[in-house]
This record gives C-alpha cells, structure tokens and sequence, in this order.
C-alpha cells in the first residue's frame, strides 16, 4: 500500500482550505481636481490581467494577484506572491463608464471622472 | 502511525491560517500593512535565487524607470542604489500620500563572486530581474574519478 496516495486522499477530504494567498493593501496615492479624482497605488510584479477595479454602489475595490516567477533555490525572500487588496468609499458621482485604469512598471493610475452635475460651476453674474 | 503525519501538516495550516487572519486585521481596517516597497530601514526588498552557476535576483521597484536605477557590482559586493520622484500631478489637491519617494540603497554581499561582465538586469512590471553568474572560479566543478 503506497502511503502517499493515503496522504493525498486525506487531503482532498479537508473541508477547510488552509493555504490562502497573503493579503496586503497597497500604498496609495489619491488626488482631486475639479474634473477628477486620481488614484495611485503601488503593486510592484502585477500584470495587467491580474488587477481587477470594481466599482459598486459607492465603493471601489482594488484587486491585483502578483505570481512571481522563482529561479532555483531560495537563499532569502523578502517578497513573494501576495494579492493586493483595498477598498474605498468614493462619492456617487463618479462617472462609472468613463473611470480609467493604466498599469505602468508596477504602478497602477486610476482615473475616476466626475459626473457633469456634480462639477463646480462658475456661475456668472449678470448686470441688471 | 505515520500515515497520521498529514493530520500533523493540517494542524500547523490551520496555525498559519489563524496568524494571517490576525496579521489581515490592519488590512481590514484599511490601513497599509507590510506592503511598502521599502522596508522600516530603507531597504528594498529583494530575494535571492542560487542555481548552480548563477545567483538570480529580484527588487521590488515600482514606478521608477531604468534612468532613477543604479546597479554596482565589484567581485561579490552588490550594490543597488536610486531615487524615485513622485510625479505629483499639476492642479490637484492631495488627498492621501502613502506611497514613499526618496533616494534608497541597499548593499548585499554575496556568497560568491559574481562575473560583472556578464550580469543581466530586466525592468519588467516595477519588478528588477537581475541575472548574476558565477565567477569561474566559484562555479561548481564535476570531478570524474580516475
């Protein structure tokens, strides 16, 4: 009777999944003008296919799984595969289908236009 | 008996598992846990692959490009040395900075001297992919037996 096999079967019979990827929050950066709200978070080693933005019902969440190709054997780590999670609070009056996201060297730009409505105006005023 | 051990291994999962629910509790309340790239003391943070004839090494460097990077190498001393500005954007006010910016350096020696003149260094996704192969001399040698 082979015991590895035994040991594998165990295994797939665990109810509970003990090995969960390491969460961090990324360190960001959020700037406002009139136009926009501008987010900047760090998620050095993510590729573009493993950030997801979601905006929902005034809350903004930021995902991005980083899978680190390892070359032979390890002598120190001081990062490995984490997944990046944050969440926000952002106003309702986020232009939702005009919001962009760039990934650039590790570096994620999130543009968040504001709605027309809720941009300031300058109101003029009229001499009688 | 030790058909048993895998019931041991789940033990110390379940262990992990309870430390990285506690070491989360930060991230849930939103604030920045363990992820600056750099470290309490100014340090990148790096790792360090061996193979056989060759040492691999990665840096986590977001948003800087190759110019703001400084890689020196001399028999089995590294070192990496560069700054990273922030490109404030004109005309918006500031809500929140946590990303860090400054002038960093970090000095590694090496268990081996490394041949400078073959050294690769690869900018990819604010990751620092760096190929550094063994000196002939300290590359592993097959002995055949007479």
């Amino acid at each position: 009777m082979d015991k590895n096999t035994e040991i594998a079967k165990r295994e797939d019979r665990n109810l509970e999944k003990t090995r969960e990827l390491y969460e961090v929050a990324p360190a960001v950066d959020i700037y406002e003008n009139d136009d926009e709200i501008l987010l900047y978070a760090d998620m050095p080693g993510v590729v573009k296919e493993e950030v997801s933005v979601n905006i929902d019902n005034g809350r903004l969440s930021l995902s991005g799984v980083r899978k680190l190709e390892t070359g032979g054997a390890a002598s120190w780590e001081e990062f490995g595969n984490v997944e990046f999670v944050r969440n926000f609070s952002v106003p309702q009056t986020i232009d939702v289908e005009k919001v962009k996201a760039e990934l650039k060297s590790g570096v994620l730009a999130l543009h968040m236009p504001k709605s027309e409505a809720a941009k300031p105006r300058q109101i003029e005023i009229k001499t009688a | 008996m030790f058909t048993r051990f895998s019931d041991i291994d789940r033990l110390f999962g379940t262990m992990d598992l309870l430390r990285q629910r506690l070491d989360n509790m930060s991230t849930d309340y939103n604030r920045p846990y363990r992820s600056s790239w750099l470290m309490e003391d100014g340090f990148l943070r790096a790792n360090l692959y061996q193979s056989g004839d060759a040492f691999e090494m990665r840096l986590e460097v977001p948003g800087m490009d190759k110019d703001a990077l400084d890689i020196k190498i001399q028999g089995n001393y590294l070192e990496i040395s560069g700054k990273r500005e922030q490109d404030v954007p004109d005309g918006y006010k500031v809500h929140k900075t946590e990303r860090l910016n400054g002038t960093f350096s970090r000095s590694f020696t090496l268990p081996d001297d490394v041949d400078s003149a073959r050294v690769e260094a690869k900018l990819k996704d604010g990751v620092l992919y760096l190929t550094l192969p063994k000196s002939e001399a300290a590359k592993p040698r097959q002995i055949t037996i007479s």
